[in-house]
């Protein structure tokens, strides 16, 4: 017997690569050290998640909201620094075979 | 003896009575022709027997005359009434006889022809007693007076329901042609012979039977108005029938009650301004009949709507004429309670009986103190249904399933009002009605959809099931169409506002963007898998399984999956296996066969094309944990297409070649295996929930062993110490109250204590 499949309609959930491995557990509870809101969420001031809510990648591995990364540098208390660890902040390039990396 | 003066007064009586009878004629003269004179006049005036054959005595008239001129002159008229009053007195038994007669007859009968004839006889034996009327209205209201109270005290208690039945009688000649049997009496046949009941009304006036039978002839009128609106308007509701009865009022009614009320007038002003008092309380009789009818009716008048709708108008103008509303409300309750609120009722016809409920009271009573108190109970009872939300939201998002929307379609699309705060400040502002409940608001919201929403606290739980609805609609999707939902989900930002509905908007983009990247995917490597990718906190929980699809399914998913990181490299996809829906063509060796499927049915169908015999346990290790009841069903479902054949011991194989006609062992074996199937799945969430409570009954029988006797909030208190209890304390009532009912435990006083 042979099976062709024609058609599939399948239900995928997309999930940022954050370097936690996938298979581990669910993956959720990953949340955005600043607002604490899902990195699948969005941050407070967005309304989409996604590609309109995207994360930024630390150098220090930290990774939170695009936004509200941005908001916590634009502040002087910040002094340039990953709210996390207080080191300065770089931002890590990401490269498309980098998730399949870690 | 007597002194002096004293015959000296006697003397000058006599001498006074003497000279008025004799009227200073000379000699006894006078008082001779005063003798004569009473003579005749006693003798005109005595009360002669009707029935008397012999010939009615002629007097002279001229004669007579002088002879009650003479009387008159001596002042003695009062003396002969009262002596004609005593020989009518002694006469009465002549009547009294005729009376007899007729109502034995009558009772025999039941004939009301029988009460006529007495009635027009009893007038012949007034005229005949009658004084000629030169003596004045005093001896003739005397003599009436007397006459009415004779007869009166002669006419049994039976006269008055023949009466009664003779008045109603003549009401029917309003509606038909044959005359009634009294009608042809001789002393009515000679009149106008549409109406002959003229010169009964005369008679009955003449008698004074109008006076003393007044309310008798209303409550007979009262009854004709209710019999007809009994027999003209039950259940006719699409036609407004107020006006229609006022109209038969006037020009049926109002004739026939000129006689009885407003006999004296002689012209039509005079006549209408008599009519006035009566026929405004027959108006209100017309009005109260028609509102009871309609309180009867009102529930099915509520299902009929708006086919009824005239004859909510109708209600409405009776209700404002007759107090009626408190017996609106509780009957309307009493109805909804006993032919709505119970458990045989769907929830979606409750709902769309509420609707109607709504509209419908909205007209009868615009300011909706009707309608809160009776919506009150429906509230709170659809509070306790646990679907209620979902049908409310499925009629939101028009589920094309039913016919009958909620909503209406005409209805302006408008935000949800909430409650406000009175604003005194308002030039328009009105108190409240009198009759509102002190719950009541007036501004409360008035669409239908705030109103049904209203029914809970807070719109979120809307929110939520829309949510689930929706994901629901969305995930079965297979074109790609989604113009509907899209479409809903705008007309529902109108009402719920934006930011509650945000999440939905949510799902909806990824929609489209599932689109778009499948698009672009399909444009790198034609790839047979479409997949709808979420946004995971964003829709409702799915659930979520552990299936692993095997063969080329889990290298079609693999592939995808690479597709897509190189499209979004910092993003990568999380299967849902257990949702979708795949079509497959199976090339067999004689056949094909073409299906759409499940995943899980996909899944074991790919195993078969490895090797073509499997059992349930082999299939179930390499899908990973699969209960065996989903399982058996899925395989049943190719076992039913002819590709797999069920063997003993849960063994399937592969039929590459197909069995005509399935054996009778085949066949049953198919409808064996749903049937083993149905019994857990029927098993319902009560059934479940006693099951779990069974392990709880040892700790409660422990505890009342011990303890002797406990008040179920202890057993309460003390079960929430036990390992994984999460029972309300209604919930242990029930189950306490099920135990007493087995007889395992008895209550008394709110303590329950163990059987022995």
């Amino acid at each position: 017997m042979k099976v062709t499949v024609k058609n599939w309609h399948a239900i995928a959930q997309w999930r940022w690569d954050t370097g936690t491995n996938e298979d581990e557990g669910d993956g959720e509870g990953d949340v955005c050290g600043i607002c604490r809101v899902p990195y699948e969420g969005c941050c407070p001031s967005c309304k989409m998640p996604g590609d309109d809510c995207p994360l930024i990648w630390g150098e220090c591995s930290h990774v939170f909201h695009m936004h509200c990364l941005l908001q916590w540098i634009g502040t002087a208390a910040s002094k340039q620094q990953c709210p996390m660890d207080r080191r300065p902040w770089v931002t890590a390039e990401r490269k498309v075979n980098h998730s399949n990396g870690r | 003896m007597a002194t002096d003066a004293l015959r000296a007064q006697i003397a000058g009586k006599w001498q006074s009575a003497f000279s008025r009878l004799n009227r200073g004629e000379p000699g006894i003269s006078g008082l001779l022709s005063f003798s004569e004179a009473w003579t005749i006049a006693a003798d005109f005036l005595q009360p002669r027997d009707l029935a008397d054959p012999a010939p009615k005595k002629e007097h002279d008239m001229q004669e007579v005359r002088g002879a009650f001129d003479t009387l008159s002159k001596s002042k003695m008229l009062p003396m002969l009434l009262e002596n004609f009053l005593e020989s009518m007195r002694k006469q009465r038994y002549l009547i009294e006889r005729e009376v007899d007669q007729f109502m034995s007859q009558y009772d025999s009968t039941e004939d009301c022809q029988y009460i006529a004839g007495l009635v027009l006889r009893l007038v012949e034996w007034y005229k005949a007693w009658a004084p000629i009327p030169e003596l004045g209205y005093t001896i003739l209201s005397a003599y009436t007076l007397a006459f009415h109270t004779q007869t009166f005290s002669i006419l049994p208690p039976s006269f008055a329901s023949g009466f009664k039945a003779l008045v109603a009688s003549t009401l029917t000649l309003i509606d038909s042609d044959t005359l009634p049997t009294w009608a042809h009496h001789p002393a009515l046949a000679y009149y106008n012979p549409k109406r002959p009941d003229v010169p009964l009304w005369s008679a009955f006036d003449q008698l004074g039977l109008l006076d003393r039978y007044e309310s008798l002839i209303s409550s007979v009128c009262y009854e004709h108005i209710e019999a007809h609106i009994q027999e003209t308007c039950a259940g006719k509701w699409g036609e407004p029938m107020l006006a229609r009865l006022r109209e038969w009022m006037a020009e049926k009614i109002v004739p026939w009650m000129i006689m009885p009320y407003a006999r004296g007038a002689r012209n039509t002003d005079e006549a209408r301004s008599m009519l006035q008092g009566i026929g405004s309380r027959f108006d209100f009789h017309v009005c109260k009949t028609l509102s009871d009818l309609r309180t009867k009716e009102i529930f099915d008048i509520i299902v009929d709507y708006p086919d009824s709708l005239c004859a909510l108008q109708d209600l409405k103008e009776c209700l404002q004429r007759v107090d009626q509303r408190t017996e609106l409300v509780q009957t309307l309750r009493k109805a909804n309670k006993k032919r709505l609120l119970h458990p045989g009722a769907d929830t979606k016809d409750i709902l769309l009986q509420y609707v109607s409920i709504i509209r419908c009271l909205r007209i009868v009573d615009p300011p909706g103190v009707l309608l809160y108190k009776v919506a009150d109970p429906i509230r709170k009872y659809l509070r306790e249904r646990p679907d209620t939300i979902r049908c409310i939201v499925a009629s939101l998002v028009g589920d094309g399933e039913s016919g009958d929307s909620l909503v209406d379609e005409n209805e302006p699309i408008q935000p949800l009002q909430q409650l406000q705060v009175e604003d005194y400040t308002d030039p328009n502002w009105e108190p409240e009605p009198i009759d509102a409940g002190p719950e009541f608001r007036t501004n409360k919201p008035s669409d239908v959809i705030s109103t049904l929403v209203s029914i809970y606290d807070s719109k979120d739980l809307f929110v939520k099931e829309l949510q689930v609805l929706l994901a629901q609609r969305l995930l079965s999707i297979k074109d790609g169409n989604f113009e509907r939902e899209r479409r809903n989900i705008e007309i529902l930002k109108i009402r719920f506002g934006e930011s509650a509905l945000q999440v939905c908007e949510v799902m909806l983009r990824d929609m489209t963007d599932s689109k778009r990247i499948d698009q672009h995917v399909q444009s790198q490597k034609s790839l047979s898998l479409h997949p709808t990718i979420i946004s995971g906190h964003f829709w409702p929980p799915l659930q979520s399984s552990t299936l692993t699809m095997p063969g080329q399914l889990k290298e079609l998913q693999d592939e995808y999956s690479k597709q897509y990181t190189t499209f979004k490299p910092d993003k990568r996809l999380r299967w849902l296996p257990q949702l979708g829906s795949i079509k497959l063509e199976l090339t067999l060796q004689d056949r094909t066969v073409s299906a759409d499927v499940s995943l899980l049915e996909a899944a074991f169908i790919e195993l078969f094309s490895e090797k073509d015999i499997w059992t349930i346990d082999e299939l179930t290790t390499r899908v990973r944990s699969i209960d065996r009841i989903s399982a058996a069903k899925a395989l049943a479902t190719w076992v039913d297409m002819g590709v797999l054949k069920a063997g003993g011991d849960s063994v399937y194989r592969l039929l590459e070649v197909a069995e005509e006609v399935p054996t009778s062992s085949s066949a049953a074996a198919i409808q064996h295996l749903p049937a083993v199937e149905e019994v857990p799945t029927i098993m319902t969430v009560q059934q479940q929930q006693a099951e779990q409570m069974k392990v709880y009954w040892k700790f409660i029988e422990g505890m009342l062993t011990n303890l002797g006797q406990l008040s179920l909030d202890r057993i309460q208190s003390m079960l929430k110490l036990a390992p994984g209890y999460d029972r309300t304390i209604e919930q242990l009532a029930s189950f306490m109250e099920a135990a007493r009912r087995e007889g395992l435990v008895t209550v008394k006083d709110g303590v329950w204590k163990l059987n022995r």
